[in-house]
């Protein structure tokens, strides 16, 4: 699993890539609980996730708990189909907030 | 694999040497610390008597024993013998000659401590001693210093150590090494021997979460077959006060203690509500409602739960983000129940109203197969997970036998596949009209 953090117009663009499962769920859960903890939107970009079981799918409940306590947004973007069927088949896409892609169209803005 | 060093000029020849030839002495000395170490059930008093043999051994007027800290910055006296103890004294590793034998891991000796930069005065002001020389061997282990030994002083003529002496300390220090590292690694054990017994009676409290099988023929049996001691899955059965069968499968998100804590919570929850909680859609909202209000680190958990009649063969149920049951019919088809609402505890009140939507169907002599991914999830022979469709020709090959024996065999050849996952399997069974 890799991940990397941009930022765009003050807000934070997570993206993640490879398996996010019980290995690599600890690293993905600090990232987005830092990220949260700024205040900023925090968009999560799923594009290149090819598995997620249900510890990294925790990490993301508890950024999004945590980002509603404190009235800030939290999305997922651009979520590839492997990751789509996890989220759906659990109706989790009624949970989170999922954008087709990032608001504001693809520079990167970095 | 000799590795010391040598400050300060060497001693004139046949000055020293002779006093450490004293092999038969030597060999007794070794002899009865290794025999100590091997014996000891209090590794510091042994340390403190095997210390105070090597300096009366050696003639030195003072000796200590360092052990590095256990983040390895600094070395604490553990043990020590001269005119004033300084056992609990701390001195980081990066100072000093003893600190310097244990990063190089290797032996110094120093014939003049005035000349060498590395000498820290503040332990001659603790111990009450003024040094001159020194020799310091590393206690070492798999290449590796836990701490060193310190001599000051030689008595006698010549009043400073022989090349004899350094290895003779050498040998010492090898061997006490040897019995620390022997004596960590027997507390370890200690501590992993009484972690695996609170696992064990963590597991055992978890069993007894689960339902007592019914006698057959009874027309609901599940089976819960946790991959380590603890289990995150959990299912039950309950019979209702006017004949009716609640029952409830979930599965809580990750693995290990956390998981089975809050396992143990869901189904307390669950055994409390069911007997007074009429409606499954009401009931898990309530339970969704309690687990989130005390869910940590984003834990939630998926589950299946509905209540069946035996009589009529009518079921209803609800599904928050669990995997799709199977109802198997009597033709042989199968019929997925998708999720219906999220998972349990990621939030209060996701569910408008609070009510989870419900399904009602009759099973019309067929039976419902409610089940945890590690089911769907098992990675069979060609690496591809067994799914929906591997699990439906499992549970088809063993229609018709009695319920407990089909659940019995589907969770046998599942675990036989792939026993990685937590593997949870209920089965309800329309006996009434024939059900298989």
């Amino acid at each position: 699993m890799q991940h990397s953090l941009t930022e765009k117009g003050g807000d934070l663009v997570v993206s993640l890539q490879g398996d996010v499962d019980l290995d690599s769920s600890p690293a993905v859960r600090e990232l987005l609980l830092r990220c949260v903890g700024r205040g900023a939107t925090v968009f999560v970009d799923l594009s290149n996730v090819s598995y997620i079981d249900s510890s990294g799918v925790a990490s993301f409940v508890e950024a999004f708990q945590i980002a509603r306590r404190n009235g800030t947004a939290f999305a997922l973007v651009s979520v590839s189909p492997a990751a789509r069927r996890v989220l759906e088949l659990a109706r989790l896409d009624k949970v989170f907030t999922i954008h087709e892609s990032l608001p504001g169209g693809s520079d990167d803005g970095a | 694999m000799e590795a010391h060093s040598t400050s300060d000029a060497p001693r004139p020849p046949g000055s020293g040497d002779a006093q450490a030839g004293d092999i038969a002495g030597a060999f007794a000395l070794l002899a009865g610390m290794t025999r100590d170490f091997a014996d000891t059930l209090d590794l510091e008093a042994t340390l403190e008597h095997g210390l105070s043999s090597i300096v009366a051994h050696l003639d030195a007027e003072a000796g200590s024993l360092w052990l590095l800290d256990d983040d390895k910055r600094e070395l604490t006296c553990r043990a020590s013998v001269g005119p004033n103890p300084i056992t609990g004294l701390s001195l980081p590793v990066s100072q000093g000659i003893v600190g310097r034998s244990v990063r190089e891991n290797a032996c110094q000796s120093v014939l003049d401590v005035s000349k060498d930069p590395g000498f820290m005065i503040s332990v001659d002001q603790k111990s009450g001693l003024a040094t001159r020389s020194l020799l310091c061997a590393p206690l070492s282990v798999s290449d590796e210093a836990l701490g060193a030994i310190e001599l000051v002083n030689r008595r006698g003529a010549g009043r400073c150590f022989a090349e004899a002496d350094i290895h003779l300390l050498q040998v010492l220090a090898s061997s006490a090494a040897l019995a620390i590292a022997n004596a960590r690694m027997a507390a370890n054990l200690v501590d992993a021997e009484r972690l695996r017994r609170e696992l064990e009676l963590a597991a055992e409290i978890q069993r007894n979460l689960l339902p007592a099988p019914h006698a057959a023929p009874f027309p609901a049996y599940g089976v819960n077959v946790p991959a380590r001691t603890v289990s995150g899955d959990f299912f039950d059965i309950v019979e209702l006060p006017d004949g009716r069968i609640g029952f409830c499968l979930g599965d809580v998100s990750g693995k290990g203690m956390n998981a089975a804590l809050l396992m143990a919570k869901t189904a307390s929850l669950y055994r409390c509500l069911a007997k007074t909680v009429e409606r499954p859609g009401e009931l898990i909202g309530t339970l969704n409602d309690e687990i989130a209000d005390t869910a940590t680190r984003g834990m939630f958990v998926t589950m299946v739960l509905g209540v069946f009649d035996p009589k009529n063969g009518r079921v209803a149920l609800t599904n928050a983000g669990h995997e799709p049951p199977l109802v198997h019919s009597p033709s042989g088809g199968f019929c997925a129940l998708p999720a219906q609402a999220p998972p349990l505890g990621i939030a209060t009140g996701i569910v408008p109203g609070g009510t989870y939507p419900e399904r009602e169907f009759r099973l019309s002599g067929g039976a419902l197969y409610v089940f945890s991914d590690g089911l769907t999830e098992a990675c069979t022979r060609t690496g591809d997970p067994l799914g929906s469709p591997g699990l439906e020709r499992l549970i088809a090959a063993n229609a018709g036998k009695p319920l407990a024996e089909r659940v019995h065999n589907v969770i046998a050849e599942v675990g036989e596949l792939d026993p990685r996952d937590d593997l949870t399997l209920l089965a309800l069974c329309d006996t009434a009209r024939g059900g298989r």
